[in-house]
């Protein structure tokens, strides 16, 4: 069971109290053109999931307690929770190098696609 | 022009004689939920005016004024608890008061319903419905606590300390079911007497 302390109202709870939204970080592929998205992009955006062992982000809801979305890293082996973020921040640097290394290619790919 | 009859979701529940606490429906109270952002000050100011005790902003407290309540529900969200007569102008002030404020003030009076609980008992009974460790700290008169109960969505608001007083609110549409299961953990005899030791049962 984890227990979880909502980084924004500051509850404490169980597992239960809260939701889990599933991994973090995920964007959908550019809508202004749908016929243009290529499928395995699309199917990447809808299945294709990190699923590592190890480091991991999350989003999380604060089911019984102010209702607001959070992110939360945890560790899927030990279940530990090294720390929270903000739902509209990017995972602070010193959780970032803890994580598997599939997170970091993944904000590596999205600097450089911002960059092209 | 005849009165609106007004029927609450508990009406027709009796209660129970073998409880170890008592146990009412507050039917009298009216809702608005209010939902604004609290880095506004205009909104805060408006507030304020319109319900004369500022809104508060520490997570699971309440603030009152006379017979008025607001409840933190979320850091955007307050529940106005107030007389049922008064919620129309109630709301009426506030919406004049936050008029042009990005801000939402709705009657929702009918949405939850409220059970009193009352009694040496009811922080045990309220616990073996939830995750919630109610004996420790910050629990304090005042307190609004959400949470999960009973498998539901609830909210409780204590009232007062010894005795304790605390005001479960649940949807309205699962009233009968937070009924229901306060009835049947709150039986007498069911008491696990970590508090309070049980009384001894009658020797026959």
């Amino acid at each position: 069971m984890l227990v979880i302390t909502c980084p924004v109202c500051g509850v404490e709870g169980e597992e239960a109290d809260f939701h889990c939204g599933g991994e973090a970080h995920i964007t959908r592929p550019a809508t202004e053109n749908p016929e243009g998205i290529s499928d395995e992009a699309q199917r990447d955006y809808i299945y294709m999931r990190k699923n590592p062992k190890g480091v991991h982000f999350e989003r999380w809801r604060c089911d019984r307690g102010c209702g607001k979305w959070f992110h939360a890293c945890r560790d899927t082996v030990s279940m530990e929770i090294l720390g929270y973020y903000g739902i509209t921040q990017k995972p602070p640097a010193t959780l970032l190098k803890k994580a598997d290394p599939l997170w970091q290619a993944h904000f590596e790919a999205q600097l450089k696609k911002a960059k092209s | 022009m005849s009165e609106a009859l007004i029927i609450t979701p508990l009406c027709d529940r009796e209660v129970p004689a073998n409880l170890a606490i008592s146990m009412t429906e507050i039917v009298d109270r009216g809702m608005i939920d209010l939902r604004g952002l609290p880095k506004d000050k205009k909104f805060m100011d408006a507030a304020k005016a319109a319900l004369g005790v500022a809104l508060p902003t520490e997570p699971r407290t309440s603030a009152q004024n006379g017979e008025s309540l607001c409840l933190w529900m979320s850091v955007d969200q307050w529940l106005i608890v107030c007389p049922r007569k008064e919620t129309a102008a109630l709301l009426d002030k506030l919406n004049k008061a936050l008029e042009g404020i990005f801000s939402l003030a709705v009657d929702m009076s009918d949405a939850r319903s409220i059970i009193r609980l009352k009694g040496d008992r009811v922080r045990e009974t309220l616990m073996k419905g939830s995750s919630i460790d109610f004996t420790q700290g910050g629990f304090e008169p005042g307190t609004v606590r959400r949470m999960l109960f009973g498998e539901i969505a609830a909210m409780v608001h204590v009232v007062s300390e010894e005795p304790d007083v605390f005001d479960l609110m649940v949807f309205r549409s699962y009233a009968h079911h937070a009924w229901d299961w306060v009835e049947a953990t709150a039986t007498k005899g069911s008491e696990v007497g970590f508090l309070k030791p049980a009384e001894a049962p009658a020797v026959v």
